[in-house]
């Protein structure tokens, strides 16, 4: 968005100039601690483990 | 205000995450000669993601909960869905934050940040909860169209089609335009809880003040909650607002404008959820047993008269639309933005190929399913709605590790009372997803 000192100019985001971002891309993965870690892989095995959990129960009602 | 455009020819110096070509591109404004004129007209520019993904959210399967919510308790949880209100809006603007600040969307930054092997099960999660979300939301259109006296085997691919066509234009603000509006047309939920409506003061007392429902806390009611909370809060919402902000190539002036658009995108979801509640009690009212939203919208019909019947019908496919473009399109962004393919709605059809193509073979094999004779589709709904309540969780737990890295967004990072309100909601979250799984698992636990 663009000033004067008696009008404004209003730009469409679609429109603007694109934005330099954040570069994700040469921050590479983050760092993450063992505690870190392991509570993502005990997440990832508690997903899985709910998942077979509910397709047992979707097999089960569909019999 | 004025009419008048200014175009500002200005070198375009970065290219997007999108697969848009760094170009040379004239810079078009508009002229407002005042503070307020220039505020509303940026609000209006930068309007679109927040409301879409909130509305987007009240889909079928949300017209089925909160309508069968009513239908079963009257008026007694709406205290549940106005506390959901803050949760959508903390939720959702974690991502509006992600979204400007690095310009991809959600997908993209998992892979990125968390490596391939986080963001593939990421990537599969979603698809899969999208995908069987999708099935649902054709198989309301069925049950709509069949109440309608429209036969479903003409009716469901047209409505496919009308999807299809809504993206395939090449452009992000035709197809932001016809969604509004599409949104816009879910007030009429205000017009059909005004018509129904119990009175004014119950409704106010039920939705301030916590009550638990006649008959106490049964395995029912703690479904229905989970439910609620998972029909509410769904892990596509994220994936869909963020590439979505980056699509629309939102800028960091804009967070303030696009915190609103969030905010009332959550009030109008919210209070159509509340009104979704009320038709449910209304059918209540009369003696009726719920069984599906349609059933709901006949019976309705026959107190209130056929053009609420066929209102609430088509409400219903309205609903459907909404959350079919904007499911298809999260898992179509996601993909894309993983596999590097270019993936805009800003792109004609022919340089991105891949990205329309998997949004048309989603929308085209839900449709397909439901057409199938006899396909388990009650089944379908309910593995689909304990599913997403099972991913929410670890969805919002990758989301909250990213608000928290300071290297990728530096001032747009989590205060400390951000964090302590996500980690409440994700600690209630796990609870009830604990809940979930004990119930079906071991279906006695809970006393009925």
């Amino acid at each position: 968005m663009k000033t004067t000192k008696k009008q404004f100019v209003v730009v469409h985001p679609l429109d603007d100039v694109i934005e330099t971002k954040v570069d994700t891309e040469a921050l590479g993965p983050m760092a993450m601690t063992r505690s870190v870690r392991f509570s993502l892989l005990s997440l990832r095995a508690y997903l899985i483990l709910m998942v077979l959990l509910v397709v047992y129960h979707v097999v089960i009602l569909a019999r | 205000m004025t009419n008048k455009t200014l175009i500002m020819p200005t070198a375009v110096s970065t290219a997007g995450g999108a697969g848009l070509e760094t170009e040379t591109a004239p810079v078009r404004g508009r002229v407002v000669k005042s503070k307020i004129a220039r505020d509303l007209l940026t609000f209006l520019m930068v309007f679109g993601p927040g409301l879409i993904v909130m509305v987007a959210d009240n889909d079928a399967g949300a017209v089925s909960t909160y309508s069968q919510a009513g239908a079963q308790y009257g008026t007694h949880l709406l205290w549940i869905v106005l506390l959901l209100l803050p949760v959508c809006y903390f939720i959702q603007e974690m991502v509006v934050r992600l979204g400007i600040a690095t310009g991809k969307g959600h997908a993209a930054m998992i892979y990125q940040r968390f490596g391939k092997w986080w963001g593939l099960f990421s990537l599969v999660d979603l698809e899969l909860v999208n995908f069987l979300t999708l099935v649902t939301e054709f198989a309301a259109v069925d049950l709509a169209l069949n109440r309608l006296g429209v036969d479903p085997r003409y009716g469901v691919p047209l409505a496919a089609a009308g999807l299809a066509l809504l993206v395939l234009t090449g452009s992000y603000r035709r197809w932001e335009r016809i969604v509004v509006f599409l949104c816009m047309l879910d007030f009429a939920w205000f017009a059909i809880a005004f018509r129904l409506g119990p009175p004014v003061r119950q409704i106010v007392k039920h939705a301030l003040l916590p009550s638990i429902p006649a008959g106490g806390i049964t395995p029912e009611l703690m479904f229905l909650v989970i439910a609620i909370v998972g029909t509410t809060i769904a892990p596509w919402q994220l994936f869909f607002q963020q590439s979505c902000i980056a699509d629309k190539r939102l800028r960091f002036a804009d967070v303030k404008w696009a915190r609103l658009d969030t905010f009332l995108g959550a009030c109008v979801t919210i209070t159509a959820a509340v009104c979704m509640m009320i038709a449910g009690a209304a059918s209540q009212a009369h003696g009726f047993r719920f069984t599906d939203p349609a059933q709901m919208a006949a019976d309705i019909g026959t107190f209130a008269g056929p053009a609420m019947r066929d209102l609430i019908l088509l409400m219903m496919i309205n609903a459907a639309v909404l959350g079919t473009t904007a499911i298809s399109l999260s898992s179509a962004w996601a993909y894309g933005e993983v596999r590097g393919w270019p993936h805009s709605l800003q792109l004609p059809w022919r340089e991105a190929r891949g990205f329309y193509a998997l949004y048309l073979i989603s929308v085209a094999a839900a449709a397909g399913i439901v057409l199938i004779p006899r396909a388990p589709l009650q089944l379908i709904i309910l593995g689909v709605q304990v599913l997403a309540g099972v991913i929410l969780p670890s969805a919002i737990i990758f989301l909250q590790l990213l608000l928290n890295d300071k290297e990728l967004l530096g001032e747009y990072a989590n205060k400390p009372w951000n964090n302590w309100v996500n980690w409440t909601i994700i600690a209630v979250l796990f609870i009830l997803s604990l809940i979930l799984a004990a119930q079906v698992t071991a279906p006695n636990l809970f006393p009925s």
